[in-house]
């Protein structure tokens, strides 16, 4: 999932970079890589989404 | 890459220290924290991420980009949000890892260290001065920035774009190899990084159930709570014990702010030591009359907590040890000032001078509370037990030493063959939930609220050296030792005394083979 994640983040550098007109579509690949970013990083700490120290 | 293809282009970009600090700032994140992790420690010396700094990696190109949308669009606000956003989910993310090694030893940590730092340290600092970068960007923001429609790039500024270009198609190599095409994803544990397939190993353990989120995991523990446990002693793990019998039964006629905690006898001054959630009290010895006592400011400094242990210690001093195993060591005076005590005590300020608070540390007793607290003066040592919780469950008891209150000894104590006890299956010390200690004669004597039994350690094996039912015992909070008796008090001023059980020898005699070496 991160290797399509990278692959998302290129297009959208690419876009900002090759194409602007497409400003739009590199906006929401930034939101749907950020999103992707966030659901396998909680997915990966479920156990435990909080840093495990004492509170 | 120099120009867009099309849309209203803004004039040749000329200096403007916004862009140029923000393309240097893409730059930097991109080259030196990224280009670093994929370059040099993942192609040179083979480092693979594991799953978690996948996704920190990730979130810092995340923020980079962003980067790129301000050279080539300017400081719109949801360029802006965006970047906030990443960089918030950022710091939770390097505080989640740092966390995971936070506590250990000095030098240890997970995979490669860099500049004295292990790399989950450096992504929790690089998103800090993200965010510091982002305010001090913000603040040099002026409404003709926000006017911008679609810029050209300087040179420096397509430099940054090509950088980041190559570190990511990078990391698209190196995510291919390590992690795969999805549905495989980032591992808690990965391998060696290899250009070479025949390495290569793709999972899915991340997908594995449960999927269930829980926000504090093994860190969410339960604080104590003794009335639900169950009493009858028939239902412990060994089933039917001998009970012992009771010499005496009354209620302690004294008045406290609160429900006792726990119970101590000190022999030299002939005293008894009850504490309360906060409060200490010294009482003569038939339990009638208090002799002094305090209200302590669990609050201020060391988070005392709520007292549940209570010793006499040695130089006239005693200890109340919070359910945390936070602790403070008081020593009565009746010259205290009490206008220097106001801010260790609530009430009775001139009665004690508070000479230590702080926290034991433990290891095997870490994820526990204690309810007990017991001071041996043979080995100038105070102990404590754990008791069971929602998550996890364990008979640990602690030694620290007197002098420096540092941790000595720690064990799970074992079953001597020689007591003629033998657990039911799967049953144990873990299920007793030991609410007061003491020491004598070399013997640990613990009384558990759950199943009213009183156990018997020997401090020099580290076993269970016998174990008896206590009869119509009811929320016990301490045991003291006084003469050849115990005294038991309950959560309610019940007071029980009991004849200090001898340790019997394994032989057909011993009361316990009567009734346990059958099963």
């Amino acid at each position: 999932m991160e290797f399509l994640n990278l692959l998302l983040i290129l297009t959208a550098a690419f876009l900002v970079l090759k194409r602007p007109e497409r400003e739009r579509t590199a906006f929401r690949l930034l939101v749907v890589s950020t999103l992707l970013m966030v659901v396998l990083f909680s997915l990966a700490t479920r156990s435990g989404i909080l840093p495990g120290l004492n509170y | 890459m120099t120009t867009p293809s099309s849309g209203s282009l803004a004039p040749a970009a000329r200096f403007d220290p916004v862009f140029t600090i923000t393309a240097l700032a893409v730059l930097f994140l991109t080259v030196v924290p990224v280009g670093t992790a994929v370059f040099y420690l993942g192609f040179v010396r083979g480092d693979s991420p594991c799953v978690m700094c996948w996704e920190q990696r990730i979130g810092m190109l995340l923020v980079s980009l962003v980067g790129l949308f301000v050279l080539r669009f300017g400081p719109r606000p949801k360029y802006v949000g965006m970047a906030i956003l990443i960089a918030a989910w950022g710091l939770l993310m390097g505080l989640r890892h740092v966390g995971m090694h936070a506590s250990r030893d000095v030098g240890q940590g997970f995979s490669l260290e860099i500049m004295g730092a292990h790399t989950y340290t450096w992504a929790l600092f690089t998103y800090w001065v993200c965010v510091i970068a982002m305010g001090g960007l913000l603040l040099m923001v002026r409404p003709a920035h926000l006017g911008v429609s679609v810029r050209t790039l300087n040179s420096l500024e397509r430099i940054t774009g090509w950088a980041f270009i190559v570190v990511v198609a990078a990391n698209v190599v190196q995510a291919f190899a390590s992690t795969g095409p999805p549905p495989f994803m980032g591992q808690s544990d990965p391998l060696r990084f290899s250009f070479n397939p025949r390495y290569w190993h793709w999972s899915t353990e991340e997908w594995k159930p449960p999927l269930k989120l829980n926000f504090r995991g093994r860190w969410a523990v339960d604080k104590p709570v003794l009335a639900s446990l169950p009493i009858d002693p028939a239902a412990g793990p060994f089933g039917s014990l001998p009970a012992i019998a009771v010499k005496e039964r009354r209620s302690v006629p004294m008045t406290f702010n609160a429900a006792p905690t726990d119970l101590a006898f000190d022999a030299a001054t002939n005293q008894f030591l009850i504490t309360t959630d906060v409060g200490v009290y010294l009482t003569d010895a038939a339990l009638a009359m208090i002799n002094r006592y305090t209200l302590v400011d669990a609050g201020f400094s060391a988070d005392l907590g709520r007292f549940a242990g209570a010793a006499f210690l040695d130089k006239g001093e005693l200890i109340a040890v919070g359910e945390n195993k936070s602790f403070v060591v008081l020593k009565p005076n009746d010259n205290a000032s009490a206008d220097s005590n106001y801010r260790y005590f609530l009430e009775s300020r001139d009665r004690f001078d508070e000479v230590n608070r702080s926290r034991f540390g433990t290891v095997r007793a870490r994820m526990f509370y204690t309810l007990s607290a017991a001071y041996d003066p043979a080995s100038n040592s105070i102990f404590t037990l754990t008791v069971p919780n929602n998550i996890a469950k364990r008979l640990v008891v602690s030694r620290f030493d007197r002098k420096d209150f540092t941790l000595s000894e720690e064990y799970v104590p074992a079953i001597t063959r020689d007591a003629c006890l033998t657990p039911f299956d799967k049953r144990g010390l873990n299920e007793f939930t030991v609410t007061g200690a003491t020491v004598k004669d070399g013997l640990l004597y613990a009384i558990s609220a759950a199943y009213s039994t009183l156990l018997t350690f020997d401090l020099q094996s580290h076993q269970l050296v016998a174990a008896y039912a206590v009869p119509n015992l009811k929320q016990p909070v301490g045991i003291a030792s006084m003469g050849d008796d115990l005294y038991i008090l309950g959560a309610d001023r019940a007071l029980t005394v009991i004849a200090r059980p001898p340790v019997a020898a394994a032989t057909p005699k011993n009361p316990m083979c009567t009734t346990e070496e059958k099963r």
